[in-house]
């Protein structure tokens, strides 16, 4: 642009202040005194913080509820993205055939992206209740179970409740995701392998599959990473019970900081969240290279 | 052309397309139908789809509470957010649109990566020095808190915006003498309605449906948004009276759907050009 390089300096410079300022302040140093408060006693309820090397992690890493707690995140995350992947990219190519009066239907399943966590989280506690829940109320009457489901008082349903909610507020995303990525291939490709023909299901395995799969692995990552913030629907439905079964990590830091106060111990699980997060990218980096190669 | 061109497949795939629709919009039906209800229809067996005698009592019961200060006080914050978050997250992307430099590839990459920085453990720093500064419980820390959640997607959403704007006219406003701060903002943001309609969206919704931050630094009602403000009063005062909590629910959904449908289509637009691309 027809700017000269001092005047360019100074408008790029202005451009960027808010922004660098509020990452400097908001998030480079939280994360670096973060980094430095695991390794401290730090707590609001301690008048004086001192430095105990790596006790946190010490306590952590040998206490069996971290690594529970590591292990539910993992499950209740992983399957959900992963169900909420399919059943969104699913609905997307029925969608993507060219039927009529599809977009009333692409309309109506986007609304539920919008209805807030808190909303879905009662909505979710009405939905399991033991007693008059409908979905209990359901499983009686066609058969399927005969005494009703205690949901959030049994670790496994208490995840798969988790599970659903997940997947029922991330599958709009995913459908309208891998719409637009299903509408981004070029007609002729799909053409040119129905005139050799490749029936629907050869050209989705051998031309649309391999087609959208990087930018939906992409945004299934992304989706997750996002999900480990989460905490509405554990937080508010079982306060992470039974027995840890629906603390995720997110959820495990919170309520080590803001109920019991132990700035420092939390800090430890964000900062070894932190190495983990580091460590997956490493590994994603290192095989999209190996890909590209 | 493509769709499946026997009867027999396009009936089955309007069926499966039609199950799935009423299962996702079931919890939504349920909880609708569950608001309209009295008190006494709620456990009635079996259950009805549609209430015998609709009511509006839920939603005033509901509503007597400090439901409308929750209801307002999540829109300032939301409000506040999008003012902020736009204004910076516009001009940086701008910025990395038009004038990369050594190391703007990498500025966007770890705003792209900031998303997966444990929230908790900002929280504590964050905490601690709102309550130096003072801050705590007041709706500045929500508005800096959920401006730090939605700036890194914001800028990445209207960076692939401006990209896909004509520099010509831009260039055109420089040859008339125009200054860079004038053609930002007469020309460029003029221009650039429906990325920053679809920004704005984002972070509005995100606001509005952000918990942890409303739970963590507000302490009186006050001050508190609509999700800390829910699970803290409501879910302890109406513990099983569904027909009020369902009302809750609904009243907490109906503005962010409306914004929705409204822009809906903008919103969709902005965010596949930014996921996609991403």
């Amino acid at each position: 642009m027809i700017l000269n390089k001092r005047a360019r300096f100074v408008f790029v410079s202005f451009l960027l202040l808010p922004s660098v300022l509020l990452v400097a302040v908001f998030i480079i140093y939280p994360l670096a005194n973060g980094v430095r408060l695991s390794f401290t006693n730090a707590s609001p309820l301690r008048p004086l913080t001192r430095y105990i090397g790596l006790e946190n992690y010490i306590k952590l890493l040998s206490d069996s509820t971290f690594w529970e707690v590591l292990y539910n995140s993992v499950l209740i995350i992983g399957v959900s993205t992963a169900l909420s992947l399919v059943v969104g990219f699913l609905l997307a190519l029925a969608l993507n055939t060219g039927l009529r009066g599809t977009w009333v239907f692409r309309t109506a399943i986007f609304q539920v992206w919008v209805v807030p966590w808190i909303a879905a989280t009662i909505l979710w506690g009405w939905l399991f209740n033991s007693e008059y829940g409908i979905i209990n109320y359901t499983l009686q009457q066609t058969g399927l179970t005969a005494e009703p489901l205690s949901w959030l008082a049994r670790p496994a349903l208490a995840q798969l409740v988790m599970i659903l909610g997940f997947v029922w507020r991330t599958i709009p995303f995913m459908m309208v995701v891998s719409l637009a990525a299903l509408q981004g291939i070029p007609q002729e490709l799909l053409e040119a392998a129905a005139i050799d023909g490749a029936s629907y299901l050869k050209r989705l395995r051998f031309v649309t599959i391999p087609l959208v799969r990087n930018v939906l692995l992409t945004v299934g990552l992304l989706q997750a990473v996002r999900m480990f913030q989460e905490i509405t629907m554990p937080w508010v439905l079982t306060q992470g019970g039974p027995v840890n079964a629906t603390t995720t990590l997110s959820l495990h830091a919170y309520k080590l900081a803001f109920q019991r106060w132990e700035f420092g111990l939390s800090s430890a699980v964000g900062t070894l969240w932190l190495v983990f997060l580091l460590v997956f990218a490493v590994i994603y980096m290192k095989l999209l290279v190996r890909e590209r190669e | 052309m493509r769709y499946p061109r026997n009867v027999a497949g396009r009936i089955l795939l309007y069926v499966a397309i039609l199950f799935s629709l009423i299962a996702m919009l079931f919890p939504i039906g349920w909880m609708l139908s569950t608001a309209f209800k009295p008190a006494s229809e709620v456990f009635a067996f079996p259950p009805t789809w549609i209430p015998a005698n609709p009511t509006f009592e839920a939603f005033r019961g509901a509503i007597t509470g400090p439901l409308a200060r929750f209801f307002l006080n999540s829109f300032i914050v939301a409000a506040g957010t999008t003012l902020l978050a736009t204004f910076s997250g516009a001009l940086a992307a701008y910025a990395l649109s038009r004038f990369p430099f050594r190391g703007s590839q990498s500025l966007l990459l770890f705003f792209l990566a900031s998303l997966a920085f444990p929230l908790p453990l900002l929280m504590i720093s964050m905490y601690m020095m709102f309550a130096q500064l003072r801050l705590l419980n007041s709706f500045w820390a929500l508005i800096i808190g959920h401006t730090v959640i939605t700036l890194p997607i914001v800028v990445w959403l209207l960076k692939s915006f401006f990209d896909t704007l004509p520099r010509e006219v831009e260039e055109a406003a420089y040859i008339d003498g125009a200054g860079p701060f004038h053609t930002l903002i007469r020309i460029v943001f003029p221009m650039s309605r429906p990325g920053l309609a679809a920004s704005s969206i984002f972070i509005f919704v995100t606001s509005w449906n952000e918990f942890m931050f409303g739970l963590t630094f507000t302490s009186s009602n006050e001050l508190r948004p609509l999700p800390a403000g829910i699970s803290l009063v409501f879910l302890q005062e109406f513990q099983y009276r569904w027909p009020e909590m369902m009302a809750v629910a609904t009243i907490a959904t109906i503005p962010i759907l409306a914004l929705f449908l409204f822009f809906q289509r903008q919103f969709i637009q902005g965010l596949t050009v930014g996921a996609v691309k991403g």
